[in-house]
C-alpha cells in the first residue's frame, strides 16, 4: 500500500456522501473423489488498502484446519496467503470474509475535469526515474495475457486522437469493449488467450479487463488488473440470491498528477460504482483468487465457487 | 595432419591452431605432434571408439530410445512379438558426437576469460539481488520498468524475494571473433548444463588418446565436482552442520537427464525427481524407503519454469508444490535460487553494461556478440569426407561455480562445433569438442579434506529408485531365464532335430511348453498350448523360439529402462554392461540377431548378476534389486518344472525333458556331477526344489528371501515367505515318491501363491505412494 500511495490523490476529505460500507464472503470449495495427502493454496482473498477503500476486517477461514498458514506481501503490495494440509483430505473449503469502507465515487464526481493527453502521459512514463519508474512503470510491461494484438489496436484506434485527455481515451475504450463485446460466462476460462476472446467478441470481466488494459499498454499507457468484488442488484421485485455475486475484475489507469483510475469495462463504468478492490497485478495471472496443487493418487475434482457481496452494516 | 597439406585454415580469420605465418600455435604443439603421426583413418577409429565409450558411459540417453517400447516391456508380459518398432540404433539415437580432436587453450588465454567470466558472475549475482529487491536499475533509468516487467520469469510472489545467494553454479558460452578476441553468447544462470557432459567427455577422450592428452600437460576436469561440492555445502541453511544434498532431475524424459545421473554419481549425491520430495511446513523431505528424510540443500537442474506448480508462471503442473515456498522462507536451499532464469534473459542483455556500471562501477570485459560479428575457427573432424579436418566455428562453454572462497572455473568445458548457418545458440551439428588448457602449471593432485561432515543418505534410498532396483532385478533375471531356455530348445532341436519326434512329440510339446513358460505365457492344456496348435511341431517350436527373442528384447528393454533412472546406484561396469545390452536389445529387435547372439546376451546378463553381487553395497538398494530377482527366479523355476514334469507331460518324453529343465535351470552339470547317472526324477525335483546348496534351487531363494524379510524387518512378507517354504516341504514328498506321476502341479500350486502375493505386497508396502501433484481448479 505505502509503496503506491504517493502516485495517488489522497481522498477528497470534503466529500459530503459517507463511505458504503459492503461485506464480502468469498467461499470456494474443493472436493476430491480420493483423499488427497498433501494440499497446497494460494490466496489473493484479503483486501488491500486503497486511498478509496478502508479494511474494517478481513480473514481466511479453512477447513479443515490447515497444518501451515503464512501471509506475505507480493510484489505489487496484496496480501497473499499460503496455506498447507499435510494430512488425508476429500474436501478443502477456502473461505475469505471482509468488511470494507469504500468512500462513493459518485458518478465521475472523484475524476479532474482535465486531464493530461494520453501522449503527454506516454512521454511521461518513458522518461520517468525514481518511484515513478518503478511502481507505475511496470505496469506498461505487456504480458502474455495481454499482448500487443493489431486487430485490438485496430477496433480502438481512433480513440487516440492526439491532443485527446488521458480520461476521455479511457471512458472511450470503456464504452467501445462494452459495445463491441458480448458477455458470456460459458465462452472463456482463465487459460482462453485475448486473441480468441478478441475474435469471438464474447467473453467474461477478466477478459474485458484484459483487453482494455492491452489496448493501453499498446500505446505505452500503464494500467494495472485489479480483482475485487462488485455488488449486484437482482431484478425488480425479486430477492437477491445468496451466492449469486461473483468474483469481478476490472482495470485502473493511471492518470499525470491525479493517480490511478479505476474504469470496469464489462459494466461501462468510469469510475466504478459498487466494487470493492482485492487486490491489483500485471494481469490475472498475478492476483488469482485461489490457486492451488494436491498430491495424491489419481482422482477427479469438483469447484465450487459462492461469492455473495452485501451492503450497508449488515454484519 | 594439422601442420602439412592437410588442413587449410580460413585464409583472413583467426585460427585456432595455426597462426598467420603458417606455424603452429604454441599451445596446440602437443597436439599436433600426436597428429603428425596419424591418419585419417586413425582419427576416425578415435571417434568411433569415442562413440562407443559415451554408449557406455551415458547409456542413459537410450532411455529416450527405449520409452516407446516402456509398456511392452513389462516383467511378466513376454512375447512380445510385435514390439519392433523402435529399432533405431544406438547410434542414431545418440545425442551428441565427440570430436576426439580438442579445442586447445592456452593456460594464461582461460586465466584471462575465468576472470571475465568470474566478473559476470559477480554482475548477474548484483543484477538478481537488485531485480528483486530494490530495483536500483529500474529507478535510475538503466533497465525500464515495462522491459523487466515484460518478462515472464520475473518472479513477483514474494516483495523480498532475497536468496542469500542467487547464483552457485554459473555457465557462460563464448565465441572468438575472427579478430581474435572474445565475445559472450549467452549466460546460464538458471540450471546450466553441461559440466558433467565436460567430465564425461574427458573421461573418454582420456581413453581414446591417453598419450596426447598425458604428453600435451592437460589440466584435469574431474577437479570440478571437488568445487561444486564444497558449493553447494556453503549453501546449508543456517545451523544445519550437515547439509543433506540432492540432484534434483525433471526425470528421464529430461533433455539432460543423462548429465543430471552423471553428476549425481560424480558428487556422491541422491538423484531426486520431482515426486521423491514433498514440502511441509516449509521444509523439504525426501520420501526414502524407511520414511521421510530431511532435505536441506537442492542443487537443481530443472528449470525456474518448472520447478513449482504454485508459482503463478510455472508452466503445467509439474515440479515440486512449494518448494519455492520453502526456499524463500529459509527452509532449504536451491542452488541456483528461485528466480535466475532471469539474469539469462536475452531482453536483459542489452542493459547489462550500463547495469554492470551502475552497480559495481565496472566495465564489463567481455562484450556481448554482435549478429554482424565474425567468428574465428578451428580444426573439426569434417562430416562430409571421413577422416578429413577442415575449419569449423566453436562455442566453448566455461562452467564457474561460487564457493566460500570465491569463483572458481572448471580447467575445461565443452566445446560446440556449430554447422554452417547455425545460431550460436542453438547449435544444430550436435557434435562437441573437448577443451583442453595446456601450458599452466603441473596439475597438483589436491588431497581434500572434507572440511564439513559429509552426511549423504546412508541407508536411504528415495522410494521410487527401491522401486526401479526391484523392476530392475525382476526383468534382469526373467531376461536371463527366457535367454536361456530359447538358446537352449534352439540348439537341442538344431543338434538333433529327431528330438521332436521322440515320444511321439512329447518332448517338442513340452519344449513348447518350456518356452512359453519363461515367458510367462500360459502352458495349460485347454488352449492347445499355444496359438498354431495345429500347425506342424516344427513350425509351432520356431514360432516360440521367436517369440522368445523378442520377449528377451523386451525384458532388456525393461531392464535397462528401470536401471537408466537409478543409476547412481550401479557401478560405472554396469553401466557398461547396460549399454552393451541396450545394444543386444536392438540387434534383437530389428531380426538381425542369430540364435548364438543369445550367448552373448547371457554372458552380459551374468555379468550384470555378477556385478549385482560384487560392486553393489549391501544397502537397501541391493536388498531390493537382490530380493526381486530370487523372487522371480523361484517363480521361474516354479514354471519351468510345471511346463516339464506336470500332469500333462508325455511318460516317454519325460527323461529327455527333464534334461532341458535342468539344463533351462543350469543345473544339469551339477545334477551329473552328483549322481553320474541317468536322469531319475526325483532327483531331478531334489535338486531343483529341496537341495539348499544349489544356487539355481527353490529352497535357495527362499533362503534369501527369508533373510531380505528380516533385514527389512518386515512380518507380512516374512509370513508369506514362510507359506511358500510349507508349500514346498509338504508337497515335495509326494512328488519324489510318486516316481513318475508326480504331483508336482499341486507342488507348483502350493508355493506359487504366496510368492505372487508377496510380489504384490512389495509394491503395496514398500513404492506405493500417491505421488502426483493435480492442479486445484482456478477460482
Amino acid at each position: 500500500m505505502t509503496a503506491d500511495a504517493p502516485p495517488d490523490a489522497p481522498p477528497d476529505a470534503t466529500t459530503p456522501t459517507p463511505p458504503l460500507r459492503f461485506a464480502v464472503v468469498h467461499r470456494t470449495e474443493y472436493e476430491y473423489s480420493s483423499p488427497m495427502s498433501d494440499g497446497y493454496t494460494v490466496a489473493h482473498l484479503l483486501p488491500r488498502e486503497t486511498p478509496t477503500q478502508r479494511v474494517v476486517s478481513a480473514a481466511i477461514e479453512v477447513d479443515p484446519e490447515p497444518d501451515e498458514f503464512e501471509e506475505h506481501t507480493d510484489v505489487f503490495g496484496n496480501r497473499v496467503v499460503r496455506l498447507g494440509v499435510h494430512r488425508p483430505h476429500d474436501r478443502l473449503v477456502v473461505t475469505g470474509r471482509c468488511m470494507v469502507d469504500v468512500d462513493a465515487a459518485g458518478g465521475s464526481a472523484g475524476l479532474p475535469s482535465a486531464s493530461a493527453t494520453w501522449e503527454r502521459t506516454a512521454a511521461l512514463l518513458t522518461s520517468a526515474r525514481g518511484e515513478l519508474a518503478d511502481e507505475v512503470g511496470r505496469f506498461a510491461a505487456h504480458t502474455t495475457a495481454t499482448p500487443t494484438l493489431v486487430s485490438l489496436d485496430e477496433l480502438v484506434g481512433d480513440l487516440y486522437v492526439p491532443g485527446t485527455p488521458i480520461l476521455d481515451v479511457v471512458r472511450g475504450l470503456s464504452t467501445r469493449i462494452h459495445r463491441e463485446f458480448v458477455f458470456d460466462a460459458e465462452f472463456s476460462d482463465v487459460s482462453t488467450p485475448i486473441a480468441a476472446v478478441f475474435d469471438a467478441r464474447r467473453g467474461v470481466c477478466q477478459d474485458f479487463a484484459h483487453l482494455m488494459i492491452a489496448c493501453l499498454r499498446s500505446r505505452g499507457l500503464a494500467a494495472r488488473y485489479v480483482s475485487g468484488y462488485i455488488e449486484t442488484v437482482p431484478p425488480p421485485g425479486q430477492p437477491k440470491l445468496t451466492g449469486s455475486d461473483a468474483s469481478h475484475a476490472w482495470c485502473s489507469v493511471w492518470v499525470p498528477d491525479h493517480g490511478w483510475v479505476d474504469a470496469d469495462p464489462t459494466n461501462d463504468q468510469v469510475p466504478p460504482q459498487r466494487h470493492v478492490t482485492v487486490a491489483w497485478g500485471r494481469d490475472y495471472f498475478d492476483v488469482t483468487p485461489v490457486r492451488g496443487v494436491v498430491i495424491g493418487p489419481a482422482a477427479t475434482q469438483r469447484l465450487t465457487v459462492g461469492v455473495d457481496v452485501t451492503s450497508g452494516d449488515a454484519t | 595432419m594439422l601442420n602439412d597439406a592437410a588442413y587449410h585454415p580460413q585464409p583472413g580469420r583467426y585460427d585456432e591452431a595455426i597462426a598467420d605465418d603458417g606455424t603452429m600455435r604454441p599451445a596446440w604443439a602437443g597436439v599436433g605432434s600426436a597428429l603428425a603421426d596419424m591418419r585419417p583413418i586413425d582419427l576416425l577409429d578415435r571417434q568411433r571408439q569415442a562413440d562407443r565409450l559415451l554408449d557406455a558411459e551415458g547409456a542413459g540417453h537410450l532411455v529416450h530410445d527405449l520409452l516407446p517400447d516402456d509398456a511392452s516391456g513389462i516383467v511378466g508380459s513376454g512375447g512380445s512379438s510385435g514390439s519392433g518398432g523402435s529399432g533405431g540404433s544406438v547410434a542414431d539415437s545418440r545425442p551428441w558426437r565427440l570430436d576426439p580432436l580438442p579445442l586447445v587453450i592456452a593456460h594464461d588465454e582461460f586465466r584471462q576469460l575465468t576472470r571475465a567470466a568470474a566478473q559476470r558472475v559477480r554482475v548477474l549475482e548484483a543484477v538478481l539481488a537488485d531485480l528483486y529487491g530494490p530495483r536500483r536499475l529500474v529507478r535510475s533509468g538503466v533497465l525500464p520498468a515495462e522491459v523487466l516487467f515484460a518478462i515472464p520469469s520475473l518472479r513477483t510472489t514474494v516483495a523480498t524475494h532475497a536468496a542469500s545467494r542467487w547464483l552457485v553454479h554459473y555457465a557462460v558460452d563464448l565465441v572468438r571473433l575472427a579478430d581474435g578476441s572474445w565475445r559472450v553468447v549467452q549466460d546460464s544462470t538458471d540450471a546450466p548444463s553441461g559440466a558433467g557432459y565436460a567430465m564425461m567427455n574427458r573421461s573418454v577422450v582420456a581413453r581414446v588418446m591417453p598419450d596426447t592428452v598425458r604428453r600435451a600437460g592437460v589440466a584435469p576436469v574431474n577437479g570440478f565436482a571437488a568445487v561444486m561440492r564444497r558449493a553447494l555445502a556453503a549453501q546449508s541453511p543456517v545451523g544445519r552442520r550437515s547439509p543433506r544434498t540432492v540432484v534434483l532431475t525433471g526425470g528421464p524424459t529430461h533433455p539432460t537427464y543423462v548429465e543430471h545421473s552423471y553428476l549425481a554419481v560424480q558428487l556422491g549425491y541422491h538423484l531426486a525427481e520431482g515426486g521423491d520430495l514433498v514440502v511441509r511446513k516449509n521444509r523439504v523431505w525426501m520420501r526414502a524407503l524407511d520414511g521421510m528424510e530431511p532435505v536441506d540443500v537442492i542443487y537443481r537442474r530443472l528449470e525456474d519454469a518448472g520447478l513449482d506448480p504454485l508459482d503463478a508462471r510455472t508452466v503445467g503442473g509439474a515440479g515440486i508444490p512449494g518448494v519455492t515456498w520453502a526456499a524463500q522462507s529459509g527452509g532449504v536451499s536451491l542452488a541456483n535460487a528461485f528466480g535466475t532464469r532471469l539474469a539469462e534473459e536475452p531482453a536483459l542483455v542489452p542493459y547489462l553494461p550500463a547495469a554492470a556500471a551502475e552497480l559495481l562501477g565496472e566495465t564489463l570485459d567481455l562484450a556481448a556478440l554482435a549478429p554482424t560479428d565474425d567468428p574465428a575457427s578451428a580444426p573439426c573432424l569434417s562430416s562430409w569426407t571421413p577422416g578429413a579436418l577442415v575449419p569449423g566455428t566453436v562455442v566453448l562453454r566455461m562452467h564457474l561455480a561460487v564457493t566460500p572462497d570465491g569463483v572458481t572455473a572448471m580447467d575445461g568445458g565443452v566445446g560446440r562445433v556449430l554447422a554452417p548457418g547455425d545460431d550460436p545458440r542453438l547449435p544444430t551439428a550436435r557434435v562437441v569438442k573437448d577443451v583442453w588448457v595446456v601450458g599452466g602449471p603441473a596439475p597438483t593432485r589436491l588431497v581434500t579434506r572434507s572440511v564439513q561432515t559429509r552426511v549423504d543418505f546412508g541407508a536411504s534410498v528415495p522410494k521410487r529408485a527401491a522401486d526401479a532396483l526391484y523392476w530392475m532385478g525382476r526383468a534382469a533375471e526373467r531376461a536371463e531365464v527366457v535367454a536361456r531356455t530359447t538358446r537352449l530348445v534352439a540348439a537341442q532341436v538344431q543338434q538333433d532335430p529327431s528330438l521332436l519326434s521322440v515320444a511321439g512329440g512329447g518332448w517338442g510339446t513340452g519344449a513348447i511348453a518350456l518356452l512359453r513358460a519363461a515367458q510367462g505365457l500360459s502352458t495349460s492344456a485347454t488352449d492347445g498350448r499355444g496359438p498354431n496348435g495345429a500347425a506342424p511341431l516344427v513350425d509351432r517350436v520356431q514360432h516360440e523360439l521367436q517369440g522368445g527373442q523378442q520377449a528377451v528384447a523386451a525384458q532388456l528393454a525393461s531392464l535397462v529402462h528401470e536401471a537408466m533412472t537409478v543409476r547412481e546406484f550401479l557401478s560405472t561396469t554396469t553401466g557398461r554392461v547396460l549399454g552393451r545390452l541396450a545394444r543386444l536389445r536392438a540387434d534383437l529387435v530389428s531380426s538381425l540377431a542369430a540364435p548364438d547372439d543369445l550367448d552373448v546376451v547371457l554372458v552380459d546378463l551374468a555379468a550384470l548378476a555378477g556385478l549385482a553381487m560384487e560392486s553393489t553395497v549391501r544397502g537397501p538398494a541391493w536388498r531390493f534389486l537382490d530380493l526381486a530377482r530370487r523372487l522371480e527366479r523361484a517363480l521361474a523355476l516354479l514354471g519351468s518344472i510345471e511346463a516339464a514334469l506336470g500332469i500333462d507331460t508325455e511318460p516317454l518324453a519325460l527323461q529327455p525333458l527333464a534334461e532341458s529343465l535342468l539344463a533351462a535351470n543350469e543345473s544339469l552339470v551339477a545334477y551329473r556331477r552328483r549322481y553320474r547317472s541317468d536322469v531319475e526324477l526325483g532327483d531331478v525335483v531334489d535338486l531343483l526344489v529341496h537341495d539348499d546348496a544349489n544356487p539355481r534351487s527353490l529352497a535357495f531363494q527362499l533362503d534369501r528371501l527369508r533373510e531380505h524379510m528380516a533385514s527389512l524387518a518386515w512380518q507380512e512378507g516374512a509370513d508369506l515367505v514362510q507359506q511358500a517354504s510349507l508349500g514346498a516341504l509338504t508337497h515335495v514328498d509326494d512328488a519324489v515318491v510318486g516316481g513318475r506321476h508326480m504331483a508336482v502341479d499341486a507342488l507348483v500350486l502350493a508355493t506359487r501363491g504366496p510368492l505372487l502375493q508377496l510380489g504384490d505386497a512389495v509394491v503395496r508396502r514398500w513404492f506405493a505412494d500417491p505421488v502426483n501433484p493435480m492442479m486445484m481448479g482456478n477460482s
